[in-house]
């Protein structure tokens, strides 16, 4: 046996932090709620979405959730284009043909009321819009949920390049110290005052309209001026990390450079980082949500809570607008927030005492 | 007798349940006199101390029971706006690490002068004066340079020389100090036992000396108390307990340490295994499971005997014991 | 006396004291500052000094953690001094090296199976089936039980921790093993059990032994010679027993004296030096102990006095102007 961890087994420190994590109740649900939205948002199609769920024709099952576009002819429509499902149950009438529709049967980009004037119209459980429209007749929890998606992706996208970028140099800079340092401390003190938002202004406009402001280059962007803070703890980390003892007897032991830093170095200095985990994901939401309110965010027709905060402010006569987005931003970060504590909590176990 | 602590009973809430620190110690501190307090790490020594202050950390550490006496008031009882008056003021306390005992912001003559703001005088310049003398007695050199100095310029030795004096500033009756030389190098050891011996014949306190040198109880101390995993071991005057200890752990340490006359690279008698921790102490004797004397009467909690004048012994077999072989 | 296994000559290790916006160094922290000796295969030298005598530093100097500024370290008819780190790897398994601090020293990540099979995956020596056998053989040796293998090193007290890191270090089997402070973070009774295993793994293995410590007691009852380090320098080195009987140096009297004896009935007179150590940054001209020497004189001010063989003994060298 060469001592190596199952991998379904964690270290009992590890363990016993995950432990504690669910004992602070306030964190715990927290994470727990928002492991549900996030689950939600995961299976959007399934709850909010203008294709149908199960449609079943002359005897035939279609699920076309997931599946290829149904033209109108498909169901036996006049049409060559993708079937509009809610024109289904008025065409199924008569015959044991039947359609399932989602509970809210909306697309996020769709318009809800073709060929009527533009204007946001106020929640309606009938017509199951349950948050209203915005300002060009589509459906706002449609555009909460994919917009939530949206902002999940870019933070998961956003934490993996700011965090590999910044531990990657960071620890480098700490283990190999001297000139390295000198000269990768000064980039970073130059690069960081470059005007971050002057530059994604400047980029939204230079962006050739082929290729248009995608997720992808606002990602870049955004992690382009992020990653340095992340170098500055990995960089002390890594210091304190190697003036230790155990880095010391491994040196002594003749262990190489890579293994000291991937054996030794960055198991101790990571666990600490997971701390900082859902203060970044508040912080990408954040930085999303007013890049797109400021327009310089996502493309539209983009489902985005920035953009329907800025629809909502400019349309105060119709409050279900800001309301839902104000909301959806705040109880998200609330949640953040609440885990981001109980992380940093449980796993720095710092018992408080005082004295009389 | 200034100070005198009876059956005191330490608890700390931590997340393995409750668990005793101190279970039944009793001692007094006298006057003019060194009482040593010797264990390992864990034996509730420094416990002790913090209760006596009354600064255990909250909230969870709690005096249970048992009564620390001092000037006709029970400590462990008496209310916080009290103690504050009498800590500092007539219990002086010095700490291991002279460097968290300062305050690094403040120069030394502010925290100095503090003291005497606090319990002698309202007159600043006064305070001052009386900072001054003060680190004269404990042997600073240049005081009234000094005194605009912070912490970190000052070596080791001086620093704990500036913990001695925030201590004995106010001519307390007993001084507290809690592994005052453990951190210090040996001849400035030797300069600071010298310090407090010499402070001691000039001003009359008692001290409480809480170690785990054996040879700095040695040298300081009139009387000792031996620890051992929150329950006094052995007590008594300092020559009795080193020349005739009486339980098979003063004993057995007096015997693992090695010593300049020790014949060099010879086996040394060792206590097999280590302290049991707090949560699993064994019923009955706790030292019964290191002990090479061990009988079935060990399971029950030996008593405290007299076992010579002011000597005692928390061991059912003290009589047998000298003739025990040390290593069998 | 055997040949040498270690041979250190005029070994100087200084350190750049940074300073100002351009950290530039402008001062020199002299740990080491020239220190020579030699160490018997199978035998123990004892260094004893007090903080910032640069006693640590001349340890990790040996076992080159440091790269010392001068001077040669002649290990096993290599010479240490000026290895590449890809060169000295061969050496390391003969040069180890034992830590004060048992939490600090083990990475508390990896069990104590991975810490112990550790070097010989770096040294790529036999299969895993064949660590797993080293690794418990190991534990076995140090008196730990064998599934201490499949634990953590914070399941263990202080004492158990500190013969993991001595059974790291005997894996390799190695001729000379550096120990820093090996017992002082320990208690008492601890104590004892730990100097008891070196001492029987020295006698199973013929393994020399560094000894660093600043409890002169400790020091001499594991020793063959003693050297006493002051300032980066060696001030007098001799005999164990020799040392402790008949001290030359005022220094070494006054360390030897201030050492609280575990008996109350030999309170014996301290000599009780006055002043601080002095920063190894600005060292005193001449003798580095003038200061604080109880017997300056001019000479002492101004010239630095050599170590020289003490005059009546054998083996016995001592760098003070005078015979005391």
């Amino acid at each position: 046996m060469e001592f190596r961890l199952p991998r379904f087994q964690l270290n009992p420190i590890t363990r016993k932090k995950l432990r504690r994590f669910r004992q602070i109740r306030r964190g715990y649900i927290a994470f727990l709620i928002l492991s549900g939205l996030i689950f939600l948002s995961l299976i959007a199609e399934l709850l909010v979405n203008n294709r149908a769920l199960i449609v079943r024709y002359e005897g035939a099952w279609y699920f076309p959730t997931y599946g290829a576009i149904h033209t109108g002819r498909d169901f036996g429509l006049p049409y060559d284009y993708e079937v509009n499902y809610k024109d289904l149950p008025a065409a199924f009438a008569q015959t044991k043909n039947w359609v399932l529709m989602p509970p809210v049967p909306y697309g996020a980009l769709e318009n809800c009321y073709p060929g009527q004037t533009f204007k946001p119209r106020p929640p309606d459980a009938g017509k199951r819009h349950f948050l209203g429209t915005d300002q060009i007749n589509r459906d706002i929890l449609a555009r909460l949920l994919y917009g939530f998606r949206n902002a999940l992706i870019f933070s998961a996208c956003f934490i993996a390049l700011t965090y590999l970028i910044g531990i990657t140099l960071g620890c480098l800079m700490g283990y190999f110290g001297s000139w390295f340092d000198l000269l990768v401390q000064r980039v970073i003190e130059i690069w960081s005052n470059i005007p971050f938002l002057f530059v994604v202004i400047i980029v939204a406009s230079v962006v050739p309209p082929s290729i248009g402001m995608s997720l992808w280059i606002l990602l870049l962007i955004v992690v382009a001026f992020s990653w340095t803070g992340m170098t500055y703890y990995m960089r002390s980390a890594t210091y304190r990390e190697k003036a230790r003892d155990y880095v010391h007897a491994a040196q002594v032991l003749g262990a190489s450079t890579p293994r000291i830093i991937f054996s030794h170095i960055l198991p101790n200095t990571l666990s600490t980082i997971v701390t900082f985990i859902p203060f970044t994901v508040a912080g990408a939401i954040n930085s999303l949500t007013a890049l797109d309110f400021l327009g310089f965010g996502l493309p539209p027709p983009t489902p985005s809570w920035g953009e329907l905060l800025r629809q909502g402010t400019s349309n105060l006569n119709s409050p279900w607008i800001v309301a839902s987005a104000f909301t959806a931003i705040v109880v998200v970060l609330i949640l953040v927030t609440f885990i981001g504590e109980a992380v940093r909590e449980a796993f720095d176990p710092k018992k408080f005492t005082t004295y009389q | 007798m200034v100070l005198e602590v009876r059956d005191l009973v330490t608890t700390f809430d931590t997340d393995a349940g409750t668990l005793t620190a101190v279970d039944g110690v009793s001692f007094p501190v006298r006057r003019g006199r060194t009482l040593g307090i010797v264990g390992e790490s864990g034996c509730g020594k420094s416990v002790t101390a913090l209760s006596i202050m009354r600064l255990l950390p909250q909230p969870m550490g709690k005096i249970r029971s048992g009564s620390i006496l001092f000037d006709g008031k029970d400590l462990a009882t008496l209310p916080t706006e009290e103690m504050r008056k009498i800590r500092g003021g007539r219990i002086g306390m010095i700490f291991q690490e002279p460097m968290t005992a300062l305050n690094p912001v403040h120069s030394i003559g502010r925290q100095l002068s503090e003291v005497f703001l606090l319990h002698r005088t309202r007159n600043e310049r006064e305070a001052l004066q009386m900072s001054v003398e003060m680190l004269r007695k404990v042997g600073i050199p240049s005081p009234e340079i000094r005194i605009g100095e912070y912490p970190h310029q000052l070596s080791g030795g001086m620093r704990q020389r500036v913990v001695i004096a925030m201590a004995l500033a106010c001519k307390p009756d007993v001084v507290i100090a809690d592994e005052p030389t453990t951190a210090l190098d040996v001849t400035i050891q030797a300069q600071i036992l010298e310090l407090m011996q010499s402070l001691q014949d000039e001003m009359g306190m008692g001290i409480m000396l809480i170690t785990h040198d054996l040879g700095v109880i040695a040298d300081m101390c009139d009387d000792v108390v031996v620890m051992y995993a929150g329950r006094i071991a052995e007590s008594g005057p300092v020559q009795t307990l080193f020349s005739t200890p009486s339980h098979p752990y003063t004993r057995g340490l007096l015997n693992s340490i090695p010593r300049l006359t020790t014949p060099r690279k010879s086996r040394l008698p060792i206590i097999e295994g280590m302290v049991p921790s707090l949560a699993e102490l064994p019923a009955g004797c706790r030292f019964q499971n290191r002990c090479p004397y061990r009988i079935d009467a060990c399971s029950v909690q030996p008593a405290l005997e007299e076992v010579g004048p002011g000597h005692r012994s928390a061991c059912h077999r003290w009589r047998e014991l000298p003739s025990l072989p040390v290593s069998p | 006396m055997s040949a040498a296994l270690l041979e250190v000559q005029d070994l100087k290790m200084h350190f750049p004291v940074k300073e100002g916006v351009f950290q530039r160094a402008r001062k020199v922290c002299r740990a080491v500052d020239g220190v020579t000796l030699s160490l018997p295969a199978g035998s123990t030298i004892g260094l004893v000094g007090e903080s910032g005598c640069g006693k640590s530093t001349l340890g990790k100097c040996i076992v080159r953690l440091h790269q010392p500024t001068s001077g040669s370290i002649r290990f096993m008819d290599t010479e240490l001094a000026g290895l590449s780190t890809s060169s000295l790897k061969p050496h390391r398994r003969q040069l180890q090296m034992i830590f004060q601090d048992p939490v600090e020293s083990l990475n508390s990540r990896h069990m104590v199976g991975e810490i112990l099979a550790e070097p010989f995956l770096i040294h790529a020596m036999g299969d895993a089936g064949w660590r797993r056998r080293k690794v418990l053989d190991l534990l076995d040796r140090v008196g730990l039980p064998a599934n201490a293998a499949e634990r953590y090193p914070f399941e263990f007290s202080g004492g158990q921790r500190q013969r993991i890191g001595i059974a790291r270090a005997i894996a390799l089997e190695p001729k000379l093993i550096v120990c820093d402070e090996p017992v002082s973070a320990l208690d008492v009774s601890i104590q004892s059990q730990v100097l008891n295993l070196m001492l029987d793994l020295q006698r199973d293995m013929g393994l020399s032994y560094l000894f660093i410590a600043h409890n002169l007691a400790v020091v001499k009852h594991v020793s063959d010679q003693v050297a006493i380090m002051y300032l980066g320098r060696i001030v007098e080195l001799a005999d164990a027993d020799e040392i402790y009987r008949n001290a030359r140096h005022p220094y070494t009297r006054a360390l030897i004296s201030a050492i609280p004896q575990p008996d109350p009935r030999h309170r014996q007179n301290r000599i009780v030096l006055s002043g601080d150590v002095p920063s190894p940054i600005n060292p005193p001209s001449g003798c580095p102990f003038h200061p604080r020497c109880p017997h300056a004189t001019d000479r002492c001010r101004a010239e630095v006095p050599a170590l020289r063989p003490a005059p009546g003994a054998s083996g016995h060298t001592v760098s003070c102007h005078y015979d005391l």
